[in-house]
């Protein structure tokens, strides 16, 4: 393999990487706060890539598509956090995965109904390729990996710098305490519900020019969410990003070995790392989400 | 009524009902048959589901193990489909009893992802890995390949269906011994309260081991009798998708009781061919189903009938001066 190949495989797995972060960082959250598993977070992806998909091809701004992704997908998190979640927090942890994956096959039937089976090419937003020792890589794919590096370095400001940060961070620690403090923690929620499924809308948006947006595509995304979040420990905002990183890099390699491997190798690294330590990467010990490891 | 007859008696009526029906709807024979395969796919994951409480999102696996085996039996190795059968049941015990002590001891959502992560890993195997074997997407055919059994010429579709009846029979039968014995209590206590039941002595492991192992076979059980009906089978049949539906029916016949996946098979297989008619979007309706069944219906289609017959029962016996007796 020549160096060719080894930095376009780069280049791609940081794209990856990116892609896998803005996805995943909504279930992290909802892991560590919320204490669900939040399985319609890929409605909001899927919804971003379609609005992505229509606004470019109605006005032709890329710019528009981002936004309309992410205000619809963030008006989704409103609706199904008020409407249906808040009434499962209480439950237990299987009972949210199905209602939650239940949400999702209804989001995928909607997407269905409005915008068809087949699957809808996004038009590039720019060609331009610059050039890192003597490759040529295309500038787009580098720019996701620098919007995900702004989303984690926005949480991370949020999360240790402002007031709300510290009764999210305490909510983690435990909401009932938090609750007594006077701190609606209901109502902190919704607002990282709703900059959650944002999120996961700009990651879908951003996805979008380089695949085919398909009403399936959730399914495949869902199980590499996932891996992610599993991989760099429950609810640890530091751990998703590494693990994107590592799980961005693993597919592009397979991909440059052996083209199936691209999309199996995660599964494999997932299934390992279960098995050897079921806390992740950034994981903590204890009772903290209802798990005993 | 002596619970030994009930054992049995429940079972046969299902299956004389069945029977009667097929020459009722002689069309709809194929739709039976698929009705009682899929059930006993239901019941694997009721096990896990409503027994242990365990969720998987890789059930479609251990189907896809069974079928492979019958289909790569028949195809390259021997002619006796009831062997096929029988191997494809050992593949799954075999698969459960290796996976069983890597998986159950995970919890939650890491059971349902990491079997999510197998399900995946078995397509890819399947479909790309083993392909000079499987034929990839193709398929491998078998249909030519299958003998004539002495008693039953399970090629013919009619004959099959009673085959597969026979089958349900005594799975079903041994399902509900296993609903009235101790190990279908310990599977309830467990799910229940996990630290009490070690408490008092019991192993824990052991017995969720025991259920994975008896979930995979009855799942392989499944899947190796969907080989046998179709003569052919394509990696499409171990698909992530296919988990969603499984949940799916196990909740809505009514998850962790024993004629509940009958009702979830019967349940869900006919929605899913009546939507199909009109609308081909059946997630929105699925979707629909489970969370109005989830938040309104918890015990399911079988819940709901036996809520009815349990309210006429209880009046007969109260008129009769019987009542405060414990049923099952």
């Amino acid at each position: 393999m020549n160096l060719n190949l080894w930095i376009t495989s780069l280049v791609y797995g940081l794209s990856m990487s990116g892609v896998l972060f803005l996805v995943s960082v909504g279930i992290s959250i909802g892991f560590g706060l919320m204490r669900i598993v939040n399985m319609e977070q890929m409605v909001y992806y899927t919804f971003g890539a379609y609005m992505a998909y229509t606004i470019v091809t109605s006005t032709g701004s890329f710019l528009l598509g981002i936004i309309a992704a992410v205000a619809v997908a963030a008006a989704l998190g409103i609706i199904v956090e008020t409407q249906l979640l808040r009434r499962v927090y209480s439950r237990e942890m299987m009972f949210t995965m199905v209602v939650t994956f239940s949400v999702f096959l209804i989001g995928i039937g909607i997407i269905q109904y409005i915008w068809g089976l087949d699957p809808k090419p996004v038009a590039s937003p720019m060609e331009t390729m610059i050039r890192i020792v003597r490759v040529k890589v295309p500038l787009y794919r580098l720019l996701i990996f620098a919007v995900a590096i702004l989303v984690y370095i926005g949480i991370q400001l949020l999360l240790n710098r402002t007031i709300m940060g510290k009764a999210i961070r305490a909510g983690i620690e435990n909401p009932n305490n938090v609750q007594g403090l006077g701190i609606n923690i209901y109502k902190i929620f919704t607002i990282m519900f709703v900059i959650a499924s944002g999120i996961a809308g700009l990651g879908g948006a951003l996805y979008a020019p380089l695949i085919m947006v398909g009403p399936y595509m959730g399914w495949d995304m869902l199980l590499f969410a996932f891996i992610t979040v599993i991989l760099g420990g429950l609810g640890s905002i530091k751990g998703t990003m590494v693990s994107a990183l590592i799980l961005g890099q693993v597919m592009a390699l397979g991909g440059t070995l052996w083209a199936p491997l691209a999309y199996i190798a995660p599964f494999i690294v997932m299934f390992l790392v279960i098995l050897v330590k079921p806390t992740g990467l950034f994981g903590v010990r204890g009772t903290a989400f209802g798990f005993e490891s | 009524m002596n619970k030994k007859v009930k054992t049995v008696l429940g079972p046969f009526i299902l299956v004389v009902l069945l029977s009667i029906s097929r020459y009722l709807f002689s069309s709809k024979m194929t739709f039976i048959t698929e009705i009682a395969i899929y059930s006993l796919f239901v019941m694997g994951n009721n096990i896990l589901y409503g027994y242990l409480g365990m969720v998987s999102f890789g059930q479609p696996f251990y189907l896809s193990i069974g079928a492979w085996t019958s289909a790569i039996f028949l195809a390259y190795i021997g002619h006796n489909p009831i062997l096929a059968m029988l191997l494809g049941i050992a593949g799954g015990v075999i698969t459960g009893f290796v996976l069983g002590p890597f998986f159950i001891r995970l919890r939650g959502d890491y059971f349902a992802l990491i079997n999510a992560a197998l399900c995946a890993i078995g397509v890819f195997v399947f479909q790309k890995l083993l392909i000079g074997i499987t034929r990839g997407e193709d398929g491998l055919w078998f249909r030519t390949q299958m003998s004539r059994v002495r008693l039953l010429d399970i090629r013919l579709p009619n004959n099959f269906f009673f085959f597969v009846m026979i089958i349900f029979f005594i799975v079903l039968v041994l399902y509900s011994h296993m609903n009235n014995s101790v190990l279908g209590s310990s599977f309830k206590a467990l799910k229940v309260n996990e630290r009490k039941m070690r408490f008092l002595g019991f192993d824990t492991f052991r017995i969720r081991w025991i259920g994975f192992i008896l979930a995979s076979a009855l799942s392989s059980l499944s899947g190796s009798l969907y080989a046998l009906n179709l003569g052919f089978v394509n990696p499409s049949l171990g698909e992530t998708h296919r988990a969603a539906e499984v949940l799916v029916a196990t909740l809505l016949g009514g998850s962790g009781t024993v004629y509940g996946p009958f009702f979830g098979a019967l349940g869900f297989l006919g929605i899913k061919d009546l939507v199909s008619r009109w609308v081909t979007r059946w997630e929105l309706v699925v979707g629909v189903i489970t969370l109005i069944v989830m938040f309104r219906f918890s015990k399911g289609i079988w819940g709901g009938i036996r809520k009815v017959s349990l309210k006429i029962y209880d009046r007969d016996e109260r008129s009769a001066g019987r009542c405060g007796r414990q049923r099952s």
